[in-house]
Parts: structure tokens; sequence; C-alpha cells
């Protein structure tokens, strides 16, 4: 509650500071985590192995002749932030996986349904990748 | 006198402190906080059990389709299948990390299968066993099903299929 001419009392205007700098330490320590969870979770290192251990798992799940479409928006939201083109975010080779969404590495992992299968970027600006199943091998 | 007070204002017999405590306890939870989402965060999703689950579900498939069972598996019951070639499976170089037991019963006789077939990495069997009562994560995942299944001449067969999956570098927190 603002008192009348509470800015004439030193005391009182101390105590407004503090409370207020109280505040704001609250609100950046808050912020700080806040930003820490986002980066955490939205991370390139956690998404590429979520995206990769889907990605192999609904193979293994599959039978021929099947498409699947998978939404990827954060994928490739960071992807184009780290300017990995669409169509190098998955890539399957030899029963294996790999999802890249950071100029590091990327995130592999295997499936065992033999399967010939192929992997593409949706039409643009369509944020899905199609999953093929065109035979068995 | 309290010497962790960094502001002390005392008006009308009221005291209003903030004192090293609330920022410590600031500190405290919000690195707490993170410290759990770190720990959360730094561990892969574990979906052994998923995979383990798929792999019966597909062996399943080969060696029973419809509720009818592949006559391959039973035409000579004296010569023991070995491998499931006709199976459409290929776990690549990671051989080692799966494993799968498949027994054949027939339905008036539970106690004793007439056929059994084993892949994979065979000392798993072993680690399955182990975690009857409680799972160990460092332990293969272990998955367990049964079904019924008929013959062309409607024989009756119970079908039990146990799978384990190890991958622990990719599913678990070293």
């Amino acid at each position: 509650m603002f008192r009348k001419g509470f800015l004439k009392n030193k005391k009182g205007d101390a105590n407004l500071l503090w409370k207020v700098l109280s505040v704001l330490l609250v609100l950046v320590v808050l912020s700080g985590f806040l930003l820490f969870l986002h980066s955490k979770i939205n991370g390139a290192v956690v998404l590429e192995q979520s995206y990769s251990k889907n990605i192999a798992l609904l193979i293994d799940a599959s039978t021929p002749v099947m498409d699947m479409k998978l939404n990827m928006d954060k994928a490739f939201d960071l992807a184009e932030k780290n300017k990995i083109p669409r169509d190098d975010i998955v890539k399957i080779k030899n029963n294996t996986v790999t999802v890249r969404l950071s100029q590091k590495g990327g995130y592999s992992y295997s499936f065992f349904n033999d399967v010939d299968v192929s992997a593409y970027a949706d039409i643009y600006p369509n944020k899905n990748y199609i999953i093929k199943i065109n035979g068995y091998k | 006198m309290v010497t962790n007070k960094i502001f002390l204002n005392k008006r009308g017999g009221g005291e209003e402190i903030i004192s090293l405590y609330l920022i410590a306890m600031i500190f405290v939870v919000a690195g707490g906080l993170a410290g759990m989402v770190f720990i959360f965060a730094g561990s892969p999703y574990d979906v052994r059990e998923i995979e383990a689950t798929l792999l019966i579900d597909k062996i399943a498939d080969c060696v029973s389709y419809g509720g009818k069972i592949n006559e391959s598996f039973i035409l000579n019951k004296e010569i023991q299948k070995t491998n499931l070639d006709n199976c459409h499976l290929n776990f690549g170089d990671e051989e080692e990390e799966f494993f799968y037991k498949i027994i054949f019963y027939e339905v008036g006789d539970l106690e004793n299968s007439f056929m059994e077939i084993r892949g994979g990495n065979l000392n798993f069997e072993s680690s399955c066993e182990v975690q009857d009562e409680n799972e160990f994560s460092i332990l293969p995942k272990c998955v367990e099903k049964s079904f019924y299944s008929l013959d062309n001449l409607d024989n009756q067969y119970i079908i039990k299929i146990l799978t384990a999956v190890r991958k622990i570098e990719k599913n678990v927190k070293k």
C-alpha cells in the first residue's frame, strides 16, 4: 500500500528497495532455472535420442508395405537453427536409424526387423518425416 | 545479534528482514530442481522392454499366424529347429545383445515341452531367471508371453516365448 509522502521517508525507501530487489532476485533465479529446463528438454541430445529410438521401434513394429508419417516439429525447428538440411535429419542404413539435429554427430539406434526401409522429409513446409517400409529384405 | 542479517529495519515494533537465509534458500531450491532435471534428462530413455515385447510379437507372428501354427515348426518333432531363418529378423552386429527362447507344449502335457528353440546370447537366460522377483537395470530386460495355437488337424499347442534385450550402453545411465 502506498503511503502519502513515502518517498520522503528514507527508511521506507530502503525498505521498498529491498523488497523490489528480493522479488527481482527470485525472478532472475527462476527464469534461469526455466531456461535451463527448456534447454535440457528441447536440447539436441535429448531430441536426437528420443526420435531415433521412436523411429527404430516404429520400424520394429511395422510390416511391409507401410508408410508412416511422423510429426517432427521440434526436430525441424532445431535442425534449421543448427543449419542441418531437412533431408539429413533422419538417415537409415544397415538396420540403424541415425537422427542428427546439430553439427555434433547425432544419435543412432538399431532395429531388428529385416525390412527394406527408406526415410525422407515431407514436402516443405510440412515438418513431418515419412518412413516407408518397402518390403522384406 | 544475528550476523547473517543483511538488512534490518525496525519500525513501529515490526521487523522486516531479508536475510542470507532467503537468498540461500532460493539458490538451494533452484539448484535442487536443476539437479533433479539434470539427473532426469541425463538418463537415456530405456526402451528395452518395448523392444523385447516387439521381438516377441515378431516371433509370435512367425511361429503362429491367425491362431494357426506355422507347420514348418512342427513337421518333424524329432528334428529340432535351431534358428528363425524365415522370421525376417536381422540383429546385425548386435546379435549378442538379444536372446530368445520359444517353447512348444502340447495342451495335454504342459509339464514337458516337445520342442525348444533358443537363439542370440544364451547367457541371458540365467539373467532372466535371476530377475523373476527383482529387476536390475544393468541386466538384460526380459519379457515372457505365452499363447495358444492350433495346427491343421486342430491339435492344440501352448507356445511360450521369452526374449531379452541388453543394450545397456544406449538405455541405462552409466
